[in-house]
């Protein structure tokens, strides 16, 4: 079985073939980017994206992404560590503190901005209401998104 | 470690290549069992910094990183004494093989404990390379000038401290009986280039790429997964068990059992969690788990009514018969910390050549005692063991005990190969040492002049920093006889009495305890705000003024952070009509630390909600060694009160616990949280004070206040719902 993720064809060994793709990507390909917290698809810090579409890695069965494209927070930067706006934004802000949950609220961000390039609060809120952060960094997420969102429009 | 001399030691930790190395004598050895407590700030503790051959100074971060950031803040203040820039500097943190013990990472200490020795150990490099550059130059060394990286003199001779150490290893011992040399960090008519500074966290870059950096992401060879069951608390024995299904599970490599232990290793997770469903246990308790057993051992009312409580903190013509103006009991819920990553911990056995007989990663706020009690467990010699600490995906006084570490330990020991045991989000809650429930009854009274004339604060509270299973069984009683000073956080109070007393007694419950931030600070204060606030109001005064005139005088700062925090909140109108309120709370966590916060709520008829809609905090921890980490932390508290005020409840029932996930267990999601203002009030000439868990004694007060001026309700029990307020709920 192979997926395709970040761009390059991974094999999935048969091992892991009745695994989540979270442990897969974690566990058996080595990108632990992306976090186990609740398993239950309530916290968003395993949120990648699948074909596009920013889903919880800890629910879905690897099996069903089979030929599907998987995007993780590990494709976010350029190879040459260029930062992602968002990333960027990110640092900007200083937005982590422990930062467990942060590669999920910046795939779910990501998300976000291609669907509404330019936010508000209630935007935000809405779109980032299925990502918990215990830290309580929401109000910096806030601020980033919108930062990032004006650097991605200049740049448009 | 003990057997090696201090140089020996440095050099075959492979910390010491060269340079110069500052180290602090460690004197004190920790208890086996005991939380580590070694403080570096007399005479115990260690800190390290040195400046290797090629000029470049590195430091061992002394404090366990979760979110915190304080060992940026220590950087910042190595980076003052040594003129460098606080990016050039690379931390390292140790292995409990790279160092002596260092005291566990908790109660906002770090700064405060930490601040000092580590000024003082680069100070003491930079004069021992001032004095090396005076050699060198052949100057006396007062004509040796600071430069950035090095020295200068008035004829512009420069050296940077490349030029200063070479390959030959030195190192300088603390000697308390020196006067220490200037320390820049603490000088208040300095201009400082990196103490103040609002530095970006050293860890920033790796959070933001999904680089490696907690327990569970560690990369290992050959690596097993593990889990074992839990008990709802840990005194609990297994009454029934049957594992006959787990045989079966494909993937399973070993059922491990040992007394109470139970667990399972397997090729996979999801061998795993398939195992650890076909195990059913049933647990033999001590005591009935329900909240009704709660209240009933923490009846504030029915103790008080049988005299005096256990301890009485403090007292002054203390009169129980006065003319009440307030009467109020308060009621404060169980929380649980729900840091975001369920703790995970990865243990490997090597054979008798290696040098480490057991390797444990693990995120943890105490290294040494996993160490330690790794090694209590496998019958190794401490040295035999070393832990390579993680970040944690949030701590909040949490992790500070062998636990997940136990499980990876055990079932690697069995099956002779690594094993990570990836704890689920429902051990979490089930093994949450939590927040006790506390009542509160507040008694005050005011003279002719509206002036307090009587405080009288009782509370019942679980124990916190002595509960059960924390310490072991023997030492427990011994400890107990003194306060615990986790129900004691709290307790004094800001406002001027004449007649004075507060009284707790602190108590078993049935269900596992320990550190919450800002322990019993929040819930002792979120009381005494409110009932501060409700006498204000009715003696028809503004509350924050009142509070204010019933300092006395006698707390300048926290008055200072009162006043200003009614600027800032007062810059953004409360919108006219029904529902919206704003209120205000302070107090001073540790003695040190001076925290007012305001909020704002909405309570919408409409939509039958209570929404925090804004909120300001003003601190004064002392030195503001970096602005933006203060006011970070200032934003997690508020977070954190809003769920302590309005969400957040650790369920139990049926024997058991009941909050098992993000779904029966609510915390704040974006929506909930406010937009927030901060403002810092800076003291120079102060040492630092910590800031992890100030805010949240102020904040649950606020919102409450905030709820009493939008509805006319006066909560009495949290958290606070809006049924309460249509209800008119009581304690």
């Amino acid at each position: 079985m192979r997926l395709k993720v970040n761009g390059d064809m991974r094999d999935v060994a048969e091992d892991w073939q009745d695994e989540n793709l979270l442990v897969v990507l974690r566990e058996h390909l080595g990108l632990v980017g992306s976090r186990f917290s609740c398993g239950i698809g309530q916290c968003g810090a395993c949120v990648v994206h699948v074909d596009g579409e920013p889903v919880s890695s800890c629910l879905v069965p690897v099996s069903d992404i089979e030929n599907k494209e998987v995007l993780t927070v590990e494709s976010l930067a350029d190879a040459d560590g260029t930062l992602h706006p968002l990333q960027q934004a990110w640092l900007d802000e200083n937005v982590p503190q422990c930062g467990y949950c942060q590669s999920g609220q910046l795939m779910q961000a990501l998300s976000l901005l291609q669907r509404n390039p330019n936010p508000n609060d209630a935007d935000i809120d809405t779109a980032m209401s299925g990502h918990l952060c215990r830290c309580g960094t929401y109000d910096r997420i806030r601020k980033a998104i919108k930062r990032a969102a004006l650097t991605m429009q200049e740049a448009s | 470690m003990a057997k090696l001399s201090r140089r020996n030691f440095l050099i075959a930790t492979g910390w010491v290549a060269g340079g110069v190395t500052v180290l602090y004598a460690m004197r004190n050895r920790a208890l086996t069992v005991a939380p580590t407590i070694i403080f570096p700030n007399s005479a115990s503790g260690i800190t390290w910094v040195q400046i290797r051959p090629d000029g470049k100074c590195m430091m061992y971060f002394s404090r366990m990183e979760m979110g915190q950031n304080s060992n940026t803040g220590l950087a910042q203040i190595v980076a003052e004494e040594l003129n460098i820039n606080i990016e050039d500097i690379e931390g390292v943190t140790p292995s409990t093989s790279d160092v002596p013990p260092i005291a566990v990472t908790a109660g906002s200490m770090s700064m405060t404990a930490f601040s000092h020795p580590t000024a003082a150990a680069a100070a003491m490099l930079r004069e021992t390379l001032r004095a090396r550059a005076a050699t060198k130059l052949n100057k006396s060394v007062d004509l040796i000038l600071d430069a950035p990286g090095g020295f200068t003199t008035a004829e512009n001779q420069q050296l940077v401290y490349a030029d200063l150490v070479d390959d030959t290893p030195a190192m300088i011992e603390f000697d308390e009986s020196k006067p220490l040399p200037a320390l820049y960090t603490f000088d208040k008519t300095r201009a400082k280039k990196q103490v103040g500074r609002a530095t970006r966290p050293l860890d920033m870059q790796k959070l933001i790429t999904g680089a490696p950096v907690y327990a569970a992401d560690v990369p290992m060879d050959g690596v097993l997964y593990g889990r074992a069951i839990k008990p709802p608390v840990r005194n609990a024995r297994i009454d029934t068990l049957d594992t006959s299904g787990v045989e079966g599970v494909k993937g399973l490599i070993k059922l491990v059992r040992e007394d109470e232990f139970v667990g399972v290793v397997c090729k996979t997770p999801s061998a795993v969690d398939a195992a650890m469903d076909q195990i059913n246990v049933t647990w033999k308790l001590e005591q009935p788990i329900n909240d009704d057993e709660i209240a009933k051992i923490i009846d504030v009312d029915a103790r008080m009514a049988e005299g005096d409580l256990e301890h009485i903190f403090e007292e002054t013509d203390h009169r129980k018969d006065a003319d009440w103006h307030i009467d109020l009991r308060f009621d404060v819920q169980n929380q649980s910390h729900a840091m975001q990553e369920p703790r995970a911990a990865i243990a490997r056995f090597n054979p008798s050549t290696a040098a480490h007989r057991l390797e444990i990663w693990t995120g943890t706020q105490d290294p040494w005692a996993m160490k330690r009690l790794a090694a209590l467990d496998t019958g190794l010699d401490e040295d035999e063991v070393v832990v390579y600490p993680q970040r944690m995906g949030g701590g909040f006084g949490g992790r500070e005990h062998y636990e997940v570490e136990m499980d990876a330990v055990r079932l690697a020991r069995v099956v002779k190969r690594p094993v990570k045991v990836q704890w689920v989000r429902a051990d979490e809650f089930m093994c949450s040492r939590s927040r006790p429930a506390s009542a509160h009854r507040i008694r005050l009274a005011a003279d002719e002049k509206g002036n307090l004339s009587d405080w009288w604060h009782g509370y019942v509270t679980g124990h916190i920093v002595l509960a059960r299973e924390r310490l072991p069984g023997w030492l427990l009683p011994l400890m107990r006889l003194g306060e615990d000073i986790g129900t004691v956080r709290g307790a004094v109070t800001p406002y001027a009495a004449p007649h004075h007393r507060v009284e707790f007694s602190d108590v078993d419950l049935p269900i596992d305890l320990g550190v919450w931030r800002s322990l019993n600070a929040g819930p002792a204060v979120f009381a005494r705000e409110s009932a501060v606030d409700e006498l204000a109001l009715q003696l028809g005064r503004d509350p924050v003024d009142y509070k204010i005139e019933q300092m006395a005088g006698n707390h300048p700062r926290l008055q200072a952070c009162l006043e200003r925090v009614r600027e800032l909140a007062e810059k953004r109108p409360l919108p006219k009509g029904k529902g919206y309120g704003r209120g205000y709370a302070c107090g001073i966590y540790e003695h040190r630390c001076n925290v007012a916060a305001s909020a704002d709520v909405f309570v919408d008829e409409k939509t039958q909600t209570i929404k925090v809609t804004h909120m300001c905090c003003v601190e004064d921890v002392g030195l503001a060694v970096n602005p933006d980490q203060l006011r970070a932390q200032m934003e997690s508290n508020i977070a954190w009160s809003v769920g302590m005020a309005l969400m957040e409840k650790y369920e139990i029932g049926d024997d058991t616990i009941q909050s098992s996930n993000f779904d029966n267990y609510t915390i704040p999601r974006m929506a909930d949280m406010p937009s927030v203002d901060t403002d810092i009030i800076d003291q120079p000439g102060l040492p630092p004070a910590g800031a992890g868990e100030v805010a949240l004694i102020a904040g649950p007060g606020a919102i409450a206040n905030a709820i009493r001026q939008a509805t006319g309700y006066r909560a009495l029990s949290l958290p606070i719902s809006y049924d309460d307020i249509k209800t008119g709920k009581k304690a």
